[in-house]
């Protein structure tokens, strides 16, 4: 497969290393192979090298089968690469811990708690006394706009609910970076524009580290502060593009808005092209 | 709406009962079966009753349920244990697999006269039985839940900061309650089913002993109540655990 | 190990493991024995056949007609724990020793299990699919056939597998109970008369028998729903 030159505008514009005096997740080389039960190997990451910013959005955007969820189980530490490394604050990432929490699309909220329940196991679980953990809890779940639910099991909740119980659930111990994998992926339209709202309002407030991943091109640029675009078998970084837009961000006003109409139509071509490259070799 | 269909099932469903008994009534009424043979349904009934105000009778009862309790309750621990264990730990999977091919197949009541022999003819060979012979199901529902848990309940704990021991009490076992609940459900019917029969085989007490000497005197009236009692006991117990279902899997879907 | 065990509780009740494998081939030379035997797996496969023939559809049945299972279920609730070895007694009183007696307790003994699972596998039948059955002409007989059958056949054939061991259950503790010919008969006089080679001998002989049969049927098993996901590979079984 050839590598192709981005035809990148002057405001669409790959960047290259960042300024490793705020990275908080540093990915070096990464390459993780799937043994398969056919004879060939599963290339999902061919050396993967990325840095992320302290308070950084950041999506990782490509077609499915890129990867791109395996290189956020990478930085997780759920899955250990098959070579290289990934590091955060310097040091190297050896397995889950609650400074990385993840957001799942299926949600994997436990059906044995209720929405309380759920999000109190992360404190509780960090050591938090039970009544200041439950204060601490209540306060999420209002936040996420599910007051009134906290006695609720998963089961009696709407996917969005469940989604936003989720988010409350990994905020509650707060974590450094979150980790979001395709999190409103399983989601209506509707829903989706909601919650992506108010995921933003939430993250505006405190700005915390965010890598995304997504398949979805407005989704990522109506987010992030950066937007890492994937290429399939082998999953690589194809480019990076910052996304200039100013904050904080309105939908309404962001959806008229020239540059950002400007910034989804140059990635849906980009991704146009490598997909007729990658079809003729 | 909801309440009507439901009554409309009971009544359906108690529809075939009330048929077998007016059938049962109709052969001893119109003479198709002797009493002797097949007493009618409202003797065998008032029989039943009589007999559970006995106190040889209820020690009958009591005998069979102590042996089901305890071998129900050994076959509960052990085979939720191992179950686990084997679907957490690669090595006891490795031991335990080929252990469980051979035996879960294997017809236990074929062993019971080797566990008279080494145990003797009390309650240590009949507990034994009842736990062998309900440890399979609930072994391998509890493997089977155990090792169906969703990967990312797992790794939503980890990154909580669960340790990975810990994992297995707050996360494995509570995901895979539905199934080792439903093992339990068949262990426990199993547990009825051995019971009574290792009594029969051998026994100086317990309902499956009152119906071999009821069958012994050929006395057919006898030989019912024991069977409906243990039928009895099985639906109330099978009420009980279903509770207890409930009330653990009030979270779950479809529970 | 048995061996050791054996020499370590120096117990002539529990003969040794050579003791009770040199038994194997006098049981199996001894010509009533093997007529026994043979006899006992003849009524093992009737009963275990007809109840198949029976269980299957009306498990389908049930499983896709509320009204069917509404019928059905609470007497079948019923029966589930009720031994059916322990009905020998009574159907002898009817129909006495025979071979019919025996016959109808395996009967009655598999038949629970396969309704069950039948009626389990029938449930989870994809709604749509059988809408596409429709859409294409198929009549709700048809579709029972030809849909609905194959969807459930992995769960029909896995509560087959445990009818298959229960009827060797059943078949053992039915002649137990009668004492009068076949494999359980063998076993339990041996433990009667003190013959302890022989009751291992034979509990050696009736265990290699469930394995055999339990592995033949998970070879045609797996020959037929090729197609399905891969099962759950340890076998389920009970008595």
């Amino acid at each position: 497969m050839k590598v192709v030159p981005s035809r990148s505008s002057e405001w669409v514009r790959p960047v290259r290393p960042q300024k490793p005096a705020s990275a908080i997740i540093e990915i070096e080389r990464v390459s993780q192979v799937f043994q398969t039960s056919t004879r060939k190997d599963h290339v999902a990451l061919s050396d993967i090298s990325l840095t992320i910013d302290e308070g950084a959005f950041v999506s990782i955007l490509g077609p499915s089968g890129c990867g791109k969820s395996t290189l956020l189980y990478v930085v997780g530490g759920f899955v250990s690469p098959t070579s290289g490394s990934a590091k955060i604050k310097g040091r190297t990432i050896t397995g889950p811990g609650p400074d990385r929490g993840p957001v799942f699309q299926e949600f994997a909220l436990f059906p044995w708690k209720t929405v309380l329940g759920n999000v109190m196991y992360g404190p509780r679980q960090q050591g938090v006394r039970a009544t200041e953990a439950e204060a601490q809890s209540r306060a999420l779940i209002e936040m996420v706009g599910l007051k009134g639910y906290e006695g609720f099991y998963p089961k009696e909740l709407s996917g969005g609910m469940k989604q936003r119980v989720a988010l409350a659930r990994t905020l509650a111990y707060h974590p450094e970076v979150l980790l979001m994998d395709e999190p409103f992926g399983a989601l209506d339209a509707h829903t989706r524009t909601r919650l992506q709202n108010d995921l933003l309002n939430i993250w505006e407030r405190d700005r915390k580290t965010v890598l995304f991943v997504t398949h979805s091109v407005d989704e990522a640029v109506f987010l992030s502060d950066k937007v890492v675009m994937m290429s399939t078998s082998p999953g690589r970084i194809r480019d990076i593009i910052d996304i200039d837009l100013p904050r904080p961000r309105r939908r309404n006003e962001l959806l008229l808005d020239p540059r950002y109409q400007k910034y989804v139509v140059e990635i849906e071509r980009m991704f146009d092209e490598s997909d007729l490259i990658g079809s003729s070799s | 709406m909801i309440s009507r269909l439901h009554s409309t099932s009971i009544i359906l469903g108690l529809a075939p009962i009330v048929l077998v008994l007016a059938l049962w009534q109709g052969l001893v009424s119109f003479g198709f079966a002797p009493a002797v043979l097949l007493p009618p349904p409202g003797y065998v009934f008032g029989r039943l009753l009589q007999q559970l105000l006995t106190w040889t009778f209820q020690q009958d009862i009591a005998a069979t349920l102590l042996r089901l309790f305890a071998g129900f309750a050994i076959a509960v621990v052990l085979g939720v244990s191992v179950g686990i264990a084997a679907a957490a730990n690669p090595a006891i999977n490795a031991v335990v697999r080929p252990i469980v091919r051979v035996l879960a197949p294997l017809p236990k009541v074929a062993l019971y006269p080797a566990l008279l022999l080494l145990l003797g003819f009390g309650h240590g060979s009949k507990i034994t039985l009842v736990a062998a012979d309900a440890l399979f199901p609930i072994l391998l529902s509890t493997y089977y839940g155990a090792s169906t848990v969703e990967q990312k309940l797992i790794w939503s704990a980890m990154a909580a900061g669960t340790p990975r021991y810990e994992i297995l009490f707050k996360v494995v076992l509570p995901a895979a309650m539905p199934s080792i609940l439903t093992g339990c459900r068949i262990g426990l019917v199993i547990s009825c089913i051995v019971v009574f029969l290792a009594e029969m085989i051998t026994s100086t007490d317990g309902l499956g002993h009152s119906l071999v000497t009821a069958a012994r005197t050929f006395q057919a009236v006898d030989m019912f109540v024991p069977l409906i009692t243990i039928s009895l006991l099985g639906l109330i117990l099978n009420g009980l655990l279903g509770a207890v279902r409930a009330y653990l899997l009030r979270g779950f879907p479809e529970a | 190990m048995w061996q050791v065990a054996s020499l370590a509780l120096k117990n002539d009740s529990f003969p040794t493991a050579i003791e009770a494998i040199r038994a194997i081939p006098d049981i199996l030379g001894d010509r009533e024995s093997l007529i026994n035997i043979l006899a006992s797996l003849r009524r093992m496969a009737i009963g275990f056949g007809i109840a198949v023939l029976i269980s299957i559809p009306l498990g389908l049945l049930m499983g896709r007609s509320r009204a069917v299972a509404a019928f059905f279920n609470p007497l079948l609730m019923i029966i589930y724990p009720v031994p059916k070895a322990a009905l020998m007694p009574i159907i002898m009183l009817w129909l006495g020793v025979g071979d019919v007696t025996k016959t109808l307790v395996i009967f009655l003994g598999v038949s629970l299990p396969v309704i069950y699972h039948s009626f389990e596998g029938a449930k989870a039948v994809e709604e749509k699919m059988l809408w596409s059955g429709a859409a294409m002409g198929l009549s709700p007989a048809q579709r029972l056939v030809r849909i609905v059958l194959p969807a459930a056949l992995p769960e029909i054939l896995t509560g087959c597998r445990t009818g298959l061991v229960l009827a060797l259950i059943t078949m053992i503790t039915s002649e137990m109970i009668a004492r009068q010919s076949g494999a359980g008969n063998i076993l339990f006089n041996a433990l009667d008369m003190g013959q302890y080679d022989t009751v291992f001998a034979m509990i050696i002989i009736v265990g290699a028998m469930g394995i055999c049969l339990d592995a033949i049927f998970e070879r045609i098993r797996a020959r037929l729903v090729r197609w399905s996901e891969p099962q759950f590979d340890m076998p389920l079984s009970f008595s």
